[in-house]
């Protein structure tokens, strides 16, 4: 009940008399009924200012010039009725709750007005339910525009998100290839430095300049990454029909060397057929392999990939035997340039898991780590599984 | 069947770029003289010979940066390509973007190749040792007497 | 014959000239999927991913096209026209390759806008090092356009 006295408070600015106002337009055409009502509602809790409408014209006339919190109309008005004038509200394009205050119509067609959108039914002889009817109607306008207006403002926290993500994108392209041209220029030249100069000055200036290059060559690697990076949110992802089976066949193509090299073993299980795109999805693949390959322990490498359907997913899992991730580390290493262990002991520069993260994700999907300290990683990531594509286009 | 030293035109508004450039071509196996000029519109001037450049020598290659003052490497691709005369010369991009969009763009207006400017000074050696192995070691050019 | 990864279409009709370079480009390493066409008209097709090559995507272009000249059916020439000619295919790069020794033809194809022009050396060695020559530019440091990617750029081609 409180509620909606400081909803209609809010509405009306100035509070001048203890009892807020509330303008209430009559759509009644017998002078006794509207006297009737009137009296009814001098005995609420509200200060009323009324205006009276009689004919469809009149009644665009009074809402287009001041906007009503509520109509109390009759049902039957001669030439036409009170829902009427709630199709008029309603063109208006005005969420103003209306009454129906009648006293000839039956249960059936209060019903029907109900369903189409009246607020609330009084029948003229039991006129001190009105001001229960009204409070109801204003509680629930007040409801609806809390709701309306906080949907307003979810809607705009979104936009602007979305905007702020865009700046960044923008951002961190922009940066990496501007930045690209003069950190080229360092490179360059201290490793020609290098190159002509050492042994010619001292062991300090050999030293300094061993620095400076390779100062300048992981911020190359960091910015090539940024980039990398950057460039999986800026992509369009077209999605088509792929096989994960050809995918993995493809990554285990582009990592032969290392595969080779670590003797990995990669057992591929069946693997479904989806839609994605097809080369950020190889890419995950890749990552992924590649990971479990590098983090070995041991043992050579043993890599298992797999998937199963969930529901409207399917569940894909890359498991291997290396040397596993602490728990407490289960989330951070999906975040760009987080590293667990120095460069010396293993190189990058913690991009391939934040891409992973960013590509399923863009697919509807999540990715996440089973950690299991000491003894292997599971990679467990999820795909929507869609219908085939010539279904979709008929629905 | 390589008769005469080639006439290479550097276009590039960085120096320090343009100094790595002449370094390599310096190192490779093929002679080259090497003029430079770092701005579109002299590239222009250069080529289509005006005010100092009226006697300047045709290139038989073209090495053009992307991003120039005055008038970008775009707009000078475009002259050249829409030139009679000039068009049949080899004009190989030489830039840092490797968007594709810029990439696309300059084979829509007719460039030649496009090399993007490696980030490493190994990397960039290796590359104008390639462009001039394969341009002026291999590749037949259209001489001043044919243009 | 893996039709829809190619990396260079050659298009030659002396089976030796084929031969050859298939040889020193798989020796270098440069190329696993040589595809080639023994006429123009063929060429096209294969380009253009028609008839026997229906199959084919112009989505996936290949790397390079080394055109010779003198084809049957179809000439050199006009397949390099027709290339160049199609927005679809205008940015695959081709590399005349050829015996010819007239200065016409060069100049012609320059202006129809080949990439390159190379005479075919007639030493058997010099053959083998101009083919890694042209196979190390075209596939490793020559940009191509990022071929089926739909690539988005935010910053609209800037450097």
């Amino acid at each position: 009940m409180s509620a909606s006295a400081t909803g209609i408070q809010r509405e009306n600015e100035k509070p001048v008399s203890p009892k807020p106002t509330l303008r209430v337009l009559l759509v009644e055409d017998d002078p006794a009924d509207r006297e009737l009502i009137l009296r009814e509602l001098a005995k609420g809790e509200f200060e009323i200012s009324s205006a009276v409408a009689q004919t469809p014209e009149e009644f665009r006339q009074r809402i287009k010039s001041q906007v009503p919190d509520l109509v109390l109309a009759d049902y039957n008005l001669g030439t036409w009725r009170g829902t009427d004038a709630l199709e008029i509200l309603r063109a208006e394009n005005l969420d103003v709750p209306l009454i129906l205050v009648s006293g000839t119509v039956g249960d059936m067609i209060a019903v029907e007005c109900i369903k189409q959108g009246v607020t609330d039914y009084v029948l003229k002889d039991s006129l001190a339910r009105l001001p229960a009817a009204m409070r109801g109607a204003l509680h629930d306008k007040g409801m609806r525009e809390q709701r309306k207006q906080t949907l307003e403002a979810l809607d705009r926290k979104v936009e602007e998100l979305a905007r702020s993500n865009r700046d960044l994108e923008q951002f961190a392209y922009v940066a990496s290839h501007d930045l690209q041209e003069p950190l080229r220029m360092v490179a360059a030249y201290t490793q020609l430095l290098g190159e002509r100069y050492r042994g010619k000055l001292d062991e300090q200036a050999d030293k300094y300049i061993n620095y400076a290059v390779d100062g300048a060559q992981r911020m190359q690697s960091l910015i090539h990454d940024l980039l990398a990076f950057s460039r999986v949110g800026r992509m369009e992802t077209e999605l088509k029909n792929v096989n994960c089976h050809d995918l993995v066949g493809q990554a285990m193509k582009d990592l032969q060397a290392a595969i080779t090299e670590s003797g990995a073993v990669v057992n591929r299980e069946t693997l479904p057929s989806l839609k994605a795109n097809g080369s950020q999805l190889k890419q995950v693949f890749q990552n992924l392999i590649g990971n479990a390959i590098k983090f070995h322990g041991s043992e050579p490498p043993v890599i298992t990939i797999s998937a199963r359907r969930h529901e409207a997913d399917w569940l894909f899992s890359v498991a291997d035997n290396g040397i596993g991730i602490p728990p407490e580390h289960a989330e951070s290493v999906f975040t760009i340039f987080n590293r667990l262990h120095t460069r010396v002991e293993y190189p990058g520069n913690g991009i391939g898991l934040a891409i992973c993260k960013r590509i399923i994700e863009r697919h509807g999907g999540y990715i996440e780590v089973v950690p299991r300290e000491g003894s292997g990683t599971i990679f467990k990531f999820t795909l929507p599984a869609t219908v085939p594509c010539e279904v979709q286009e008929c629905v | 069947m390589i008769p005469t030293t080639a006439e290479i035109l550097l276009v590039d508004d960085n120096p320090a770029d343009l100094d790595l450039t002449i370094d390599a071509l310096k190192q490779s196996k093929w002679p080259s003289n090497v003029s430079t000029v770092c701005d579109g519109a002299q590239a222009l001037a250069f080529l289509h010979r005006e005010g100092k450049y009226d006697s300047a020598q045709r290139p038989n290659l073209v090495l053009l940066d992307l991003n120039l003052p005055k008038k970008d490497g775009r707009a000078v691709l475009a002259n050249i390509k829409s030139n009679p005369t000039l068009r049949r010369i080899p004009i190989v991009m030489f830039s840092t973007s490797q968007a594709p969009p810029d990439i696309e763009g300059c084979y829509g207006l007719g460039a030649n190749s496009y090399v993007s400017k490696p980030a490493t000074l190994e990397a960039w050696n290796a590359a104008i040792q390639s462009v001039n192995e394969f341009w002026i070691g291999c590749a037949w050019l259209p001489r001043e007497e044919n243009q | 014959m893996n039709f829809i990864n190619t990396d260079i279409l050659l298009v030659e009709d002396t089976q030796e000239d084929a031969d050859l370079a298939i040889h020193a480009l798989r020796r270098e390493n440069l190329a696993n999927n040589i595809f080639i066409a023994k006429d123009g008209e063929e060429a096209l097709d294969f380009l253009f991913c028609r008839g026997t090559f229906a199959e084919r995507s112009l989505d996936h272009p290949p790397k390079l096209v080394l055109l010779d000249l003198k084809l049957p059916k179809i000439d050199g020439i006009q397949v390099l026209k027709e290339i160049k000619g199609d927005p679809r295919t205008r940015a695959i790069p081709v590399v005349i390759l050829t015996s010819s020794k007239e200065e016409r033809d060069l100049v012609h194809g320059y202006d129809l806008g080949v990439n390159s022009y190379i005479q075919k050396p007639v030493d058997f060695e010099q053959f083998r090092q101009m083919v890694k020559t042209v196979g190390l530019y075209w596939m490793v440091i020559n940009q191509r356009p990022a071929a089926n990617e739909t690539t988005k750029s935010a910053a609209q081609g800037r450097q």
